[in-house]
């Protein structure tokens, strides 16, 4: 007793104002901490990112030995009058636009029917979860195996019904629309679990009172359950957006940016350009009109909509 | 009554949207050589034989009518894969984990000076395409000897897991609740307050960060594809894709990408409770 009060004094003791000094502050605790990372990533993301800057500056030749000469905005100025170019923007932009829908609607669809009480939730919860778990690359053979006239679904239905021919949708017309579907299969469970997180944590009381108001199954979708989800539903088309743009190995896998150009999107055409073509400067360049439209979009979305939703909260 | 008719027909579709892509594949990784090669494709296996999950490995197999089904040419190249992905992911894991907890406890609790722009900085690492750091990172790895290894791939990796993960774990901290007061009152330091109370508080959210992690590391293609492909340190995804463009064996491409799946699967098996309380609207609020 007498000792642990003895303890305690010199633990107050020690905690004068000359022993304080020796405390970190914030910034330095959080110097000590963060800084190694810091200097990591500026090292292994800033670094990359200067040396395609300067790249896409210099016309860089291979043939004939190796040769970097600098040519300055000329690549931009070549790419900005590209028709291949533009195509490929209209193109990353469908299939974003198409991906983001999908997969943001049928997250929302998950989480909805996640949200109610059924059996073997932990079950079905795991199933629904899969997709998460298979990589791009996996989702592009799975997708292309589907889509493709040889073994695809669509064919062996076809033949169920009575057709003979085979049905592949991985052609000009449906192409993006495959790619879109795969994409959005991909990313859905992500969307979904982190909406039903939100879902959880609605009051069942507020659902108690639009029972008692008569609303309708929609009107309460409408006036309970959307309300606190908008803040998510805005960050996660965010997300999602800019996962769509910067795809790549799922399209190369999928469709290889074919049939002819129809589903070459950027990343597709910065591949070409850098590692086919090896015009590293012209594809370097073309890389800082992805990453200006990523965050293009991004801002975009954030002024005409993510900035309404933030002040709602 | 019509509520549960609705409910079942809801749950059947989302069943069949998530399951029906991984049934047609796992169906083909089943079939025999003839029923691939059958017009139309079958709806099912009608002899289900597993011959590709051993012919991947390297072994023949036997089927019931005597037909030997004989090993993959690819057999080598997807063990030493197999091998491969999981010393990355491992490390990958293991070092993001340690890297970024801190990192995002930081970010989540403490206010400092220029806080703001680091955090965007490292928005801006989660939105940069591969594709555009891909030849400043080979022309890297060329001066420095790092191409082909296996250092220089979890290097890469580190460089999508890390800001990915720290905004990740930014939105748990700041939900979990203010102890660190009362730890300090108690007399812990500051190092002591994270170390002996924050991180045991935040178990499960590390745990799902620690599951994404190994996600991104397995999952890793674009970088493997022009750094590893064709080297000693190939990942089972550069693996996979030698049958891609190689050798048409569609059942033995089918077996070996449920091999990659499975890993992953059982992860998110184990934690998918725990998936929901992590955040990521919280970071960017």
């Amino acid at each position: 007793m007498h000792k642990a009060g003895a303890a305690d004094l010199t633990h107050l003791m020690a905690f004068s104002p000359s022993a304080r000094t020796n405390e970190l502050s914030n910034f330095s605790f959080a110097l000590i901490l963060a800084l190694p990372v810091l200097v990591f990533l500026l090292l292994v993301v800033a670094y990359p990112l200067g040396y395609a800057l300067w790249m896409s500056t210099h016309e860089i030749s291979f043939f004939g030995g190796y040769k970097a000469e600098y040519v300055g905005l000329e690549h931009f100025a070549d790419i900005w009058d590209s028709k291949k170019f533009w195509k490929s923007v209209r193109v990353t932009a469908s299939f974003t636009a198409q991906s983001v829908i999908l997969a943001m609607v049928m997250g929302l669809v998950l989480a909805l029917i996640l949200n109610r009480p059924m059996r073997f939730a932990g079950l079905v919860r795991t199933l629904v979860i899969l997709p998460w778990c298979v990589s791009l690359y996996g989702t592009g053979i799975m997708f292309s195996q589907l889509a493709k006239g040889q073994t695809g679904l669509g064919t062996a239905i076809a033949a169920a019904l009575g057709g003979t021919d085979a049905v592949n949708f991985v052609n000009r017309d449906w192409v993006i629309q495959v790619l879109a579907i795969g994409n959005a299969w991909n990313m859905t469970p992500l969307v979904a679990f982190f909406l039903l997180a939100n879902l959880k944590t609605i009051p069942t009381r507020l659902y108690d009172l639009a029972a008692i108001d008569r609303m309708s199954p929609l009107e309460t979708f409408f006036n309970v359950t959307l309300p606190p989800l908008r803040f998510t539903l805005f960050v996660f088309t965010c997300i999602t957006t800019v996962l769509s743009m910067k795809l790549f190995d799922f399209i190369f896998v999928l469709s290889g940016g074919g049939p002819g150009t129809t589903s070459a999107v950027l990343t597709y055409q910065i591949y070409k350009e850098s590692f086919k073509d090896l015009d590293l400067g012209y594809g370097a360049a073309m890389s800082f009109y992805l990453l200006a439209m990523i965050l293009g979009s991004t801002l975009l979305l954030y002024f005409i909509w993510g900035r309404r939703e933030a002040s709602n909260e | 009554m019509t509520r549960t008719i609705w409910s079942r027909i809801a749950l059947a579709v989302i069943l069949i949207w998530t399951l029906l892509p991984i049934y047609w594949f796992l169906k083909i990784s089943l079939l025999t050589p003839d029923e691939i090669a059958r017009f139309p494709p079958p709806l099912y296996p009608l002899e289900p034989q597993p011959a590709a999950y051993f012919n991947i490995f390297g072994f023949d197999y036997e089927l019931s009518n005597g037909i030997t089904r004989r090993a993959s040419g690819q057999a080598n190249q997807i063990i030493r894969g197999l091998q491969n992905s999981v010393i990355v992911s491992i490390i990958v894991t293991v070092l993001t984990l340690a890297v970024v907890a801190p990192l995002a406890y930081v970010f989540a609790r403490l206010d400092f000076a220029h806080k703001n722009k680091l955090l965007f900085a490292i928005l801006l690492a989660v939105a940069l395409p591969p594709v555009s750091t891909l030849i400043p990172f080979y022309s890297m790895y060329v001066q420095l000897g790092l191409n082909g290894t296996i250092l220089g791939l979890v290097i890469v990796t580190l460089t999508i897991t890390i800001p990915f993960v720290t905004w990740m774990l930014i939105g748990y901290f700041r939900n979990l609740p203010q102890v660190e007061r009362l730890a300090r009152i108690d007399g812990f330091s500051r190092m002591g307050t994270f170390v002996y109370v924050m991180l045991p508080m935040s178990r499960s959210g590390l745990a799902v960060a620690a599951v994404i992690a190994f996600l991104f590391a397995w999952n890793e293609y674009t970088y493997a594809l022009i750094l590893v492909n064709g080297t000693t340190a190939n990942t089972l995804p550069t693996a996979i894709s030698g049958f891609l463009f190689q050798h048409p064996e569609p059942q033995h491409m089918a077996a070996a990408l449920a091999l990659t799946i499975l890993p992953p699967a059982l992860v998110a098996f184990l934690l998918q409770r725990h998936i929901g309380e992590m955040n990521l609207v919280e970071p960017v609020r």
